[in-house]
């Protein structure tokens, strides 16, 4: 839970540095808009793998339960199934495909939610719409959140079971174990002084009404990308 | 007009354009003695470096033998001892004047920086005081002017800073010098030169510039030279500019003294120093679809004395070396120098420590030396695997990462350089500290560059950084670091030991204790 919380807050963050350094004099800097997409793709995938985790912790998987849901075999199973192409998580994601699919995720979410309403094991290949449906996430994109109970009340009933069986980020396998304890370890100072503290806490004084409006911020993102 | 350091602000004395400065009268005689000294031979050779006429002959032996010979003399066993610090004491600092970067010329007799807000500094090191044979001489402002201003880029609505990246010193052909200063956007070339004497007696103006009466014209005269006041003069030669999309983040001049290199985030352009009107373009990484990009160019470096062959370093933490003569557009390289990642090391934030803020080229050209954020690496052009040497900067810093990235400074973007016999290199750290790393002996040292030890011919002393377990007595621990002190640009001259350190904005001048 830790984990999933800072990586919670790193991505935060990051989208409040990308929000802010579009105002920064002489402009947008490759470098670094760069280096705050790969951070916030890391962050995304560390939490993403996470919140896999935890939910097998949860519901007492069988010991034979893998970390690791790529190896469940009712994932394995249900990869054909599933209309999305199947690397829609390319194995090396580029940076900028965090904008992307935030771009992208609602219609295909749309998509694959009519398709497969009447099966209540659907595999939704889009994590972050899926994953952040519930109301814990929704701080970090409401807009996503709110479209996708529109379209379909029962989403949320039944959004656990696709968070299970979603797949981690190829990248996170093997290194995701270690990422997390890495994470772990240098977090455990700044949680130890406040668990609860909130999970935007970017040092600067403007903080709050920069991570407020996140629907603004994802589209900055996109403009970010296109911009170059 | 000359401060010799103190609380004089580096950057106060300036005008915009065209800036001229009077030398009082004292300093004339001393100044024209100097030209008419053999200058300094711009092109370093191979085998050995020039050395300017000035210098202390036992000095410069001492150097050659620290590099050479594995001599126990390197950068741990110099005694640093403080000589001057530039700039204003105030706590309260102006943006416009912290230092952004801080340059050598060849000869060493020169020391220019820039600052944030556009300005160029330069010092000129005094000729050594006879009455007190064993101090050397300091570095004065020896002119001082607006490189760039603040822009606006209308196509884009975007503004354009005035800060200056780089400042790179043309090699010296002649009594004037020449350098080069860049912003985001553009270049120009600046020529620095002094002037003694002024023409008089013109047939239509008289003394003070106005127009003569034309009927108060009786007779024709031939005008003549007449000597005044010494004036430092610099003026813009030469302006590069709308040649680069993304920030420009290095330029190199070649050691054709023709051409020079200036690198942005995607592409390198070559240009030649006297044409503004066309670059070539010789490197581009800008995928055809941006959403693919994944590096980005971070640095670029011609090889000292091989015109054909120039680095550049990437966002990943690998280095190209390419040979211009293969093809116009150097899309394929002839050496890639990459180290292949230890995975117990893989972190959360290893991609992006990895990156490459400075490439350098050793003196003799054997070497490379790249700066990424925690340590500096010593590459041999013959071995591409792996680097000769890892020093470790602020290892300290690895548990930290994740606060680094809240407060930014895990995109500092540190620089490095050797000293003049490659025997030795330095880079900057935070808390106004710097290291030094001796390449004989491996051993290193922090120093710090602060005014509370700031007398004369003090000698600096190492300070250290607890690093775990208990804090000894003069340890510093790693929470009490300053991150917002930090020393990003450092300096050292080419042939003596004498290191010029830039800690926001004030610079500090270190010189090796004689003995």
């Amino acid at each position: 839970m830790e984990v999933q919380k800072e990586a919670q807050r790193i991505m935060t963050l990051s989208v409040w540095k990308m929000y802010h350094s579009r105002m920064q004099r002489g402009g947008l800097r490759l470098h670094r808009s760069l280096q705050l997409s790969l951070i916030m793709r890391s962050a995304r995938e560390l939490y993403l793998s996470a919140k896999v985790e935890a939910l097998d912790l949860e519901a007492s998987s069988p010991p034979a339960a893998c970390p690791d849901p790529r190896l469940h075999p009712p994932r394995e199973a249900e990869v054909p199934a599933a209309s999305a192409p199947p690397d829609g998580e390319p194995p090396s994601p580029e940076p900028m495909d965090t904008q992307e699919e935030e771009e992208e995720a609602p219609p295909r979410a749309a998509e694959t939610l009519a398709r497969y309403s009447p099966r209540p094991t659907r595999v939704s290949r889009k994590r972050r719409s899926s994953s952040l449906s519930d109301g814990v996430d929704a701080g970090l994109v409401p807009s996503k959140k709110a479209r996708l109970e529109e379209q379909d009340g029962a989403e949320d009933a039944s959004s656990e079971v696709p968070d299970r069986l979603m797949p981690p980020p190829a990248q996170a396998e093997g290194a995701f174990p270690n990422l997390a304890r890495v994470l772990q370890r240098s977090f455990s100072g700044l949680l130890s002084r406040g668990p609860v503290a909130a999970p935007t806490a970017p040092p600067a004084r403007d903080a709050k009404p920069a991570c407020r409006p996140a629907d603004p911020m994802l589209s900055v993102l996109v403009r970010a990308v296109v911009a170059f | 007009m000359t401060s010799s350091g103190g609380a004089t602000g580096i950057g106060r004395h300036f005008e915009k354009g065209k800036k001229k400065k009077k030398i009082p009268p004292r300093r004339r005689r001393r100044r024209r003695q100097r030209r008419l000294r053999p200058e300094l031979s711009a092109r370093r050779g191979a085998s050995g470096r020039a050395r300017s006429a000035g210098q202390a002959p036992s000095r410069a032996t001492a150097m050659a033998g620290a590099g050479g010979g594995g001599c126990p003399a390197g950068g741990n066993d110099f005694q640093w001892c403080f000589s001057q610090v530039k700039g204003a004491v105030d706590e309260d600092v102006a943006e416009a004047d912290i230092i952004s970067t801080v340059e050598f010329n060849y000869s060493g007799d020169l020391l220019a920086t820039g600052d944030k807000g556009g300005r160029v500094v330069i010092f000129q090191r005094e000729q050594e005081n006879k009455s007190r044979p064993h101090s050397r001489g300091e570095y004065n402002v020896y002119s001082t002017f607006q490189s760039h201003e603040p822009e606006f880029d209308y196509l884009k609505s975007l503004e354009i800073e005035e800060k200056i990246n780089k400042i790179r010193w043309l090699p010296q052909q002649n009594a004037a010098h020449f350098l080069l200063s860049t912003n985001d956007k553009t270049i120009k070339l600046w020529k620095i030169s002094e002037r003694d004497k002024r023409a008089e007696g013109y047939n239509l103006k008289d003394e003070d510039g106005r127009l003569r009466d034309p009927f108060r014209i009786t007779a024709l005269r031939v005008p003549i030279l007449k000597p005044m006041d010494l004036m430092v003069e610099a003026s813009p030669r030469r302006i590069f500019a709308n040649a680069h999309m993304y920030h420009i983040s290095s330029i190199s001049v070649n050691s054709d003294h023709e051409t020079y290199l200036s690198a942005d985030d995607l592409r390198i352009n070559l240009w030649h120093l006297e044409i503004t009107d066309r670059s070539f373009n010789i490197v581009d990484i800008k995928p055809a679809n941006m959403e693919e990009l994944t590096e980005v160019i971070t640095a670029a470096a011609f090889h000292p004395h091989q015109c054909n062959v120039f680095v550049y370093s990437s966002s990943k933490g690998t280095i190209w070396l390419c040979d211009m003569r293969s093809s116009a557009l150097c899309d394929r390289h002839s050496k890639f120098f990459e180290e292949p990642e230890d995975p117990s090391s893989r972190s959360f934030f290893s991609e992006i420590i990895s990156f490459i803020s400075d490439v350098k080229f050793s003196h003799s050209g054997r070497y490379m030396m790249t700066r990424d954020y925690l340590s500096v690496k010593v590459w041999d052009l013959n071995m591409e695997n792996r680097p000769v040497e890892t020093h470790q900067v602020h290892e300290y810093l690895r548990s930290k990462l994740c606060s680094l990235y809240e407060n930014d400074c895990i995109f500092d973007k540190f620089e490095c350089c050797w000293n003049g016999s490659d025997s030795a290199i330095m880079t900057g750290s935070y808390n106004n500290f710097f290291r030094m790393f001796d390449r004989n002996t491996r051993r290193d040292v922090t120093l710090e560059a602060s005014r509370e030890n700031s007398k004369p011919r003090a000698s600096l002393k190492p300070r250290k950084v607890c690093t775990g377990g208990k804090r000894k007595k003069d340890e510093i621990s790693v929470d009490s670091l300053d991150f917002n002190k930090k020393i990003l640009h450092t300096a050292w001259h080419p042939v003596e030991n004498i290191i010029a350190v830039a800690a926001t904005n004030n610079l500090y001048i270190f010189q090796d204790k004689i003995n």
